[in-house]
């Protein structure tokens, strides 16, 4: 639902409506527009961002990490990075931002259905993943799905609510590593690659998501590459500096692609065109 | 001859004044430091229109100034915060004696901001904006939009368009508007005859001869689709690139922004964009520090990357039109030009 033309640049103010704390370094804000009628139109779908204003911060892309319900409320989950998202985290419930978007391609929800599905995340990347997982449950994916998520400690594993539910669903398998043990943890340590090792996989018949560090995204890809993946089965998405969201400044650009308006979301057979640190090192 | 008038010299000026009536009127002036720079008139008599010289700016600052306000914000409390459009309505405004590198230029920038998502502070100014060409019969030394194909003549994208022939100029339409204004002021325009047609063509030829820069731009566009530019271009560039801006800045063509917020009071602010250079070391860097660009090493390669191979590759033509103004404002070596020509000397 992209802006008319004459307020291309123009937010809506959106209120807080819950602020969950993730972590320490991530809050996942619940929002819904002042404008009912608005809120009520308002659609996305998994994989698009918004841009998020904050009074005298300007603006930064978050992707949405709800699941698209009519009227719903929009979840944006902030980490702590810079001085706009600080702001952010100083904001209570009943405080207002501004909103305009959703912006760039999705992920392709109606190639996943009926595949395996495959999803790796590490600290906030689970959050655009979150919005995918959640879109497929809700419309009754009935395939295998697998989730492995990597935090760098116990105490920063963010959307514990959600792994808990999806760790009691019947068809989902959901697996955490952290790369620091504190006391009391009594599960993985290690990349999350090594997850990966323990996983029965049928690369012909999956699809997989990832979302993280630079540094995890090589080694899964690596390691999905010695699995059989096929390049158009990896389905990641990536994340820029960015200033109007809508294919015009060219912050965003990653060769002749600008990753507002081509990306955010892209496989790994469409990003092999390009030159792409994460991909390079 | 069909659709193509003569406007004698001694009628230029006082066409003009007619034109300003109802246009606002941009023109090359030159001012008493002795730059010619395309400038709003005020009053036509007492300025000189310098149509000799390039004007050391093109028109990308009028129709994409350098700061403009998106829209202003208050929040007089936590749990309020408003936008206000800025309603700034560009009046009418013509533009005269425009070139055609500075026409291709505008050309461009219709595909960046109009293309997809629509920019309605652009959108309004060029739909405000009538363009009068003037042709080149004498390219200056930095100029090479021979080789860029945006000049030294240019048929169209105009709404008119001049050909100086001494005494006289051959005007020529493009657009409807173009054509209304020499209907509207028919008393400043008479027929061309097949002899003003064949002069023009005569200046173009002489022009097309009198370029003196050799840019090989054919061949550093397939280096770069081949990727056979050597490494070692690049890190020279950069070694001596001073990362100034300048280059961007200046070009009409270079048309990347930033955004951002200045507060105003304690509670009210303005939502600014400003022009914005993709050499910059901040231009891709990420909340927290990561930048994925190293552009101490990839800033200017980004740049000319984008102009002539990722514009080409998209548009089948570079989004350099060969004015030539980077290379007289670049004090590092470092402009277009000395890279098109280094990456075709050295060998790969």
């Amino acid at each position: 639902m992209p802006s008319q033309s004459k307020d291309l640049y123009l937010p809506r103010p959106a209120e807080i409506r819950e602020v969950i704390e993730e972590n320490s370094q991530i809050k996942t804000f619940a929002l819904s527009f002042i404008d009912r009628e608005y809120q009520d139109r308002f659609s996305y779908a998994p994989g698009q961002f918004l841009m998020v204003s904050v009074p005298h911060c300007g603006e930064a892309p978050i992707s949405v990490s709800s699941t698209p319900v009519s009227g719903g409320a929009i979840h944006l989950s902030v980490r702590r990075a810079g001085r706009l998202t600080a702001a952010m985290h100083g904001m209570r419930k009943g405080d207002v931002v501004g909103l305009r978007g959703p912006y760039g391609r999705p992920f392709p929800m109606a190639e996943l259905a009926g595949r395996d599905l495959l999803f790796v995340a590490g600290g906030i990347g689970l959050a655009p993943l979150r919005s995918v997982i959640n879109t497929c449950l809700a419309a009754g994916h009935g395939r295998r799905i697998t989730i492995l998520y990597g935090s760098r400690t116990p105490s920063d594993i963010a959307f514990k609510a959600d792994l808990t539910s999806w760790g009691e669903t019947a068809n989902v398998s959901c697996l955490l590593t952290v790369d620091r043990a504190e006391p009391g943890w009594q599960g993985e340590v290690g990349l999350v690659t090594a997850l990966l090792a323990q996983c029965r996989l049928e690369p012909d018949d999956a699809k997989a998501l990832l979302c993280g560090p630079p540094m995890m995204i090589r080694a899964v890809l690596a390691e999905l590459a010695e699995r059989g993946f096929a390049d158009e089965d990896i389905i990641t998405t990536m994340e820029r500096h960015m200033k109007c969201g809508v294919g015009i400044c060219r912050h965003c650009h990653m060769d002749d692609k600008l990753v507002c308006r081509d990306g955010p979301v892209f496989t790994l057979q469409e990003l092999k065109q390009l030159k792409v640190m994460e991909l390079l090192g | 001859m069909k659709d193509k008038y003569l406007l004698k010299k001694d009628h230029l000026l006082p066409l003009l004044r007619k034109l300003k009536k109802t246009y606002r009127l941009i023109a090359p002036v030159r001012n008493t430091h002795g730059d010619t720079l395309f400038t709003a008139i005020d009053r036509l008599d007492e300025v000189r229109i310098d149509l000799d010289k390039q004007p050391q700016n093109s028109l990308k600052q009028f129709f994409f100034p350098q700061q403009e306000v998106l829209f202003t914000y208050d929040n007089p409390a936590g749990d309020s915060y408003h936008f206000q459009p800025v309603v700034e309505e560009s009046p009418p405004s013509l533009y005269f004696g425009v070139r055609p590198c500075d026409l291709s230029a505008v050309l461009y920038m219709d595909v960046v901001f109009l293309k997809d998502a629509k920019d309605p502070s652009y959108l309004q100014k060029r739909q405000n904006s009538i363009l009068v060409g003037l042709n080149c019969n004498d390219p200056f030394a930095s100029c090479f939009c021979n080789v860029t194909r945006s000049g030294p003549f240019i048929d169209f994208g105009f709404d008119l368009q001049l050909t100086d022939l001494g005494d006289r100029f051959l005007v020529e339409f493009d657009r409807s508007r173009g054509q209304e204004i020499i209907t509207s002021w028919q008393q400043f325009f008479a027929p061309a005859g097949e002899a003003d047609v064949k002069a023009q063509y005569q200046s173009f030829l002489e022009a097309r001869g009198k370029f003196s820069l050799q840019v090989h731009l054919d061949q550093a566009v397939r280096k770069l689709a081949l990727g056979e530019v050597p490494e070692s271009v690049w890190e020279e560039l950069s070694m001596r690139c001073q990362d100034c801006g300048g280059c961007a800045y200046i070009c009409p063509t270079c048309t990347c922004f930033t955004i951002h917020d200045l507060q105003t009071s304690d509670h009210a602010g303005e939502r600014l964009r400003s022009w914005d250079a993709c050499t910059f070391s901040g231009f891709t860097r990420m909340a927290g520090g990561h930048n994925p660009v190293d552009r101490q090493m990839r800033g200017i390669e980004k740049r000319f990357r984008h102009k002539l191979q990722f514009d080409v590759k998209k548009d089948n033509r570079p989004s350099c039109v060969g004015c030539g103004r980077c290379v007289n404002i670049c004090f590092g070596g470092t402009d277009i030009v000395r890279f098109i020509n280094m990456t075709c000397c050295e060998n790969s």
